[in-house]
């Protein structure tokens, strides 16, 4: 690597006050796993690593009385080993285990996966099936958005240089909700996803699903969510049948690439099959708690 | 004028007589009395194994791997030693019409920088040299090198590779194996035919036996590059000493044959060359030739410093060679009960840019490629292809792997067809005792059958299949 | 320059190194610990693989000032002028290891499932070493050594 300089803030103000300091030639690091592998290819070393992995207000996993926070900087060990995630969102647990290795989940982040923004990230689709909400701390203070929002595109989210993500959020109601996620590679470890999917919905009265969530990576620019499918599914009974549909319509929503992975043809034929199980996974969980 | 011819002869004899007598003088007395045996060999009688087989024995190696006390090439260093990075063309088919290296030499951290006409013999390879150490006039791969680096540290020789500038001129590439057989093809090297080595191998009267047979299965089956991917990737540490020679501590697996290239390439005599072998962290095949010793060599004799060379996995993947992908037609005929009664096999070996162990693999694969099926009737045709990629070369089994997924995957395509279960029509076309190779060899010591049987008994053939 | 001083094998080792410099470099340039290997050099391969307080971590991805001050344990420290650790009694004995390249990554990953888990399925023992690779073993004896080890550390099994 090329060299660079290196500081290590300890609280969220004196982040943004040294991002102010050095961006746009600043970089900040998280677990290093997707940024140190770029730095190491690239000829365009920023000046400033600021390293936010020991940041506190970056860290914890917790219920507050907007929903359950988790910090940017929360590994996803950590997520796989959180005793209220298993619980709750057992999705987020087999999200976070699908990533990489366990070298790689020991020192990979939630928020350094969420910003890298790939089409592939595995854990777009189960925070986005949640509604996920995240922070963001910059120069004005701190604003909060949804996760819909802060995906702009392939590699890019709406992050300013001088803005640091500080945690995500999970709304209250969500906390719980049935939620399935499943990943395709061409192996079971190390290897970024063909396409994955999560569904979640709440089992509404008279066994109908009610706020159904479908989001689907690796089949466009950026994680998305099958919104014709959820409408489809809305206030309809909760039968197989309409979970094949529901998987058949998200087909019709993605915009999925041919590469070296797999041809597009093969990732609409994943979605379809991925979506019906994502809802039937849900639903499984959904049965087994009652 | 006969006269001095005479004289010429006459003198020739003479000193080659006296020559004689001088050798006969010096020839020092025997130290040791040469030791009297028998004229009788020793053959090792088929199936009586000696008493080691069956034993347990530790691998010498284990304890330290497990410590990892295990040294490498990367794991060693020498005082003063610098670092050595090679420049990728990163174009399939070019003419190199410039290489300036004048902005990286001038990098504060570079020692020296090295191009392919400063090689005193620019060309290697085991059994055609073919390959240029450093590409100096053309580049037929992507992974060809065209200049190298030696800096105090990888980084700033990474970073000086950027500064060298190679103009080229592009040539049309050629990429697939059967476009580059035909006659009007590009030609990567400047031969008449991309074609660099064939065999053919023949046995009885295929065309009759065709005529023959009750049904005649025909199918093309390809297979893809592999590469070796050892753990470790190349690696290798040269010192020129004051005294010219060298030596080189190497992870190739065949130092011998390295240690005659080595003064090949370099133009000098093999024991101003010493080689040293380390423990190799993976080779499968990979690691089989020279590959950056004697660049290293030359950088270091520039620089009067040890000079360490270890290849990125990029250089590993795009390179070093990796196992030929095979286009093998085969057509085979089978009399109504399931006896193979034919076999024509025509294998395309995409060989890449340069021949390294390609005629190795295509006589393996050639021989090998009917099966261990008795059929009396052979006929054998394999070619191997230059193409603009990376280079194929030696890997685990030379070719037999290939050759056997297409075999295998026929015989089960006739076992369906013809409603034969694929074990019996295997057991009932196998090898046994004293069989008759498509090259006439008589095998000993057959056992296909029996390691099917055991094979299929153990994990439940009837039962499952 | 940055100064970075980390507890390695048990002992405090300092050392001043350029912030780029990643935990491997350091440890295998500077502090002369050439167990772990650079193999892939962006966190695929494993064969890096040391502990960073208890946690299993690519060292190529790592820098050698984010280990600041922490515990870390490479191969070498492993082995105990008593004893070895049950992993490399059992790899040796199964030659689990063929090149060795690949060792001292697996023996330290599976070592901190043994921590963790001490009587794992050999789908956990797969899991836990998907990032790590071997190109000559074909995993079944390595398998088998993690097997073995983890009998003996639970007292099953005497270590002959
Ligand atoms: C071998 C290997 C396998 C992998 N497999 C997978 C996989 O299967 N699935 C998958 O999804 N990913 C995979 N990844 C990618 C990567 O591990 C994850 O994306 C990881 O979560 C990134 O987190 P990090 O903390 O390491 O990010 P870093 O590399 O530290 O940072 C990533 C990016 O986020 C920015 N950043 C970090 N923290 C913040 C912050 N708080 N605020 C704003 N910006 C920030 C950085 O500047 C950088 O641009 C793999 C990586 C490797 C090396």
């Amino acid at each position: 690597m090329r060299a660079f300089d290196y500081i290590a803030p300890d609280s969220t103000e004196s982040v943004v006050a040294a991002l102010a300091a050095h961006s746009p030639n600043a970089r900040l690091l998280g677990g290093g796993t997707d940024l140190i592998v770029d730095l190491k290819h690239t000829s365009n070393t920023p000046k400033v690593l600021v390293d936010v992995s020991q940041v506190e207000d970056f860290h914890g996993i917790e219920m507050t009385d907007r929903g359950l926070r988790i910090g940017s900087m929360v590994t996803h060990t950590e997520i796989m080993k959180s005793e209220i995630i298993q619980k709750e969102l057992p999705a987020m647990v087999d999200a976070a285990h699908t990533v990489g290795a366990v070298q790689t989940r020991n020192l990979g982040t939630l928020g350094g996966n969420l910003v890298t923004c790939v089409p592939s990230m595995d854990s777009g689709p189960t925070l986005l099936a949640l509604d996920a909400l995240v922070t963001i701390a910059g120069p004005k203070g701190s604003r909060q958005i949804t996760l819909e929002e802060f995906f702009v595109g392939p590699r890019k989210t709406c992050l300013e240089p001088d803005e640091v993500l500080v945690d995500i959020i999970i709304p209250k109601e969500n906390v719980g909700k049935p939620t399935h996620f499943l990943k395709f590679g061409l192996r079971k470890g190390q290897a970024l996803a063909l396409v994955n999917a999560a569904a979640s919905f709440h089992v509404g009265d008279g066994n109908i699903f009610s706020a159904p969530r479908i989001a689907l990576g690796a089949v466009a620019p950026v994680v998305m969510r099958a919104t014709k499918a959820e409408d489809f599914l809305a206030g309809k009974e909760i039968t197989e049948a309409n979970m094949a549909e529901a998987g058949e319509i998200a087909v019709t929503e993605i915009k999925p690439i041919t590469d070296f992975r797999a041809s597009k043809e093969y990732r609409r034929e994943l979605v379809a099959v991925f979506t019906r199980r994502c809802l039937a996974g849900a639903y499984a969980l959904h049965q087994s708690r009652a | 004028m006969d006269d001095k011819v005479r004289v010429a002869e006459q003198q020739d004899l003479d000193t080659l007589e006296s020559l004689r007598e001088a050798d006969a003088d010096l020839r020092l007395p025997a130290v040791v009395e040469p030791v009297a045996y028998p004229l009788e060999t020793l053959t090792p009688v088929a199936r009586q194994q000696t008493p080691a087989v069956g034993q347990r024995a530790p691998r010498p190696d284990g304890r330290l791997h497990g410590l990892g006390q295990t040294k490498y090439i990367d794991d060693m260093t020498f005082p003063d030693m610098i670092h050595a990075k090679v420049l990728r063309a990163g174009i399939a088919s070019a003419r190199i019409i410039s290489i300036d290296v004048s902005e990286a030499e001038a990098m504060p951290g570079v020692l020296a920088t090295l191009v392919g006409k400063e090689i005193p013999v620019n060309s290697y390879g085991p059994s055609i040299q073919d390959q240029p150490l450093l590409a100096d006039e053309f580049v037929r791969h992507a992974g060809d090198g065209v200049a190298a680096v030696a800096a105090v540290s990888e980084q700033i020789a990474k970073d000086a590779l950027a500064k060298i500038k190679v103009e080229y001129e592009p040539i049309e590439p050629v990429f697939d194996p059967l476009e580059a057989i035909k006659e009007d093809s590009i030609k990567v090297h400047p031969t008449a035919s991309n074609i660099y080595a064939s065999k053919i191998v023949k046995k009885g009267d295929v065309e009759k036996a065709f005529a023959e047979s009750a049904h005649i299965f025909e199918d093309q089956y390809r297979t893809q590059m592999v590469e070796h991917v050892p753990m470790e990737p190349h690696a290798s540490i040269a010192m020129w000493d004051a005294n010219e020679r060298v030596s080189l501590w190497s992870s190739l697996g065949r130092i011998t044959l390295g240690r005659a290239d080595m003064a090949r390439v370099l133009n000098m005599p093999v024991n101003r060359v010493r080689m040293i072998a380390t423990i190799v962290g993976g080779n499968f095949g990979g690691k089989n030739e020279l590959t950056t010793e004697p660049v290293l060599a030359l950088l270091s004799k520039k620089t009067g410093r040890p000079v360490k060379g270890v290849y990125s996995r990029e250089d590993e993947f795009i390179s070093s060679t990796t196992r030929h992908p095979f286009i093998m037609d085969y057509k085979t005929g089978v009399s109504a009960e399931g006896k193979i009664l034919a076999r024509k096999v025509r294998l395309i070996l995409d060989g890449g840019a340069y021949c390294s162990w390609s005629e190795t693999t295509l006589g393996k694969a050639c021989i090998l490629s009917p099966g261990p099926y008795n059929i009396p009737n052979v006929h054998i045709e394999a070619y191997v292809t230059y193409t603009n990629k990376t280079m194929t070369g030696a890997m685990r089994g030379f070719g037999a792997p290939q050759v056997c997924f297409a075999y295998e995957s026929q015989m089960d395509d006739i076992a369906r067809k013809l409603g034969i279960d694929p074990l019996e029509i295997r057991m009932m076309n196998a090898f046994e005792e004293f069989a008759d190779s498509p090259t006439g060899q008589v095998l000993e010591s057959v056992v296909v059958k029996d390691s099917l049987k055991i094979a299929a008994d153990r994990f439940g053939w009837k039962e499952n299949g | 320059m940055t100064d970075v001083t980390l507890t390695v094998n048990g002992k405090e080792r300092s050392a001043s190194v350029p912030p780029e410099t990643t935990l491997l470099e350091m440890l295998r340039s500077k502090l002369n610990l050439t167990g772990a290997k650079l193999g892939c050099d962006v966190g695929d391969c494993g064969a890096c693989t040391v502990l960073v307080a208890g946690k299993s971590v690519n060292a190529c991805l790592m820098l050698a000032v984010q280990a600041n001050g922490r515990d870390v344990l490479t191969i070498e420290g492993l082995a105990t002028a008593e004893a070895f650790h049950p992993l490399q009694k059992t790899f040796e004995e199964l030659a689990s290891l063929q090149c060795g390249f690949c060792g001292p990554g697996i023996i330290l990953s599976a070592k901190t499932l043994l921590d963790e888990n001490p009587d794992p399925t050999v789908q956990e023992i797969k899991d836990a070493l998907a990032g790590n690779l071997c190109r000559c073993t074909g995993y079944t004896k390595i398998l088998e050594g993690v097997v073995d080890a983890a009998r003996i550390m639970n007292g099953k099994q005497d270590a002959a």
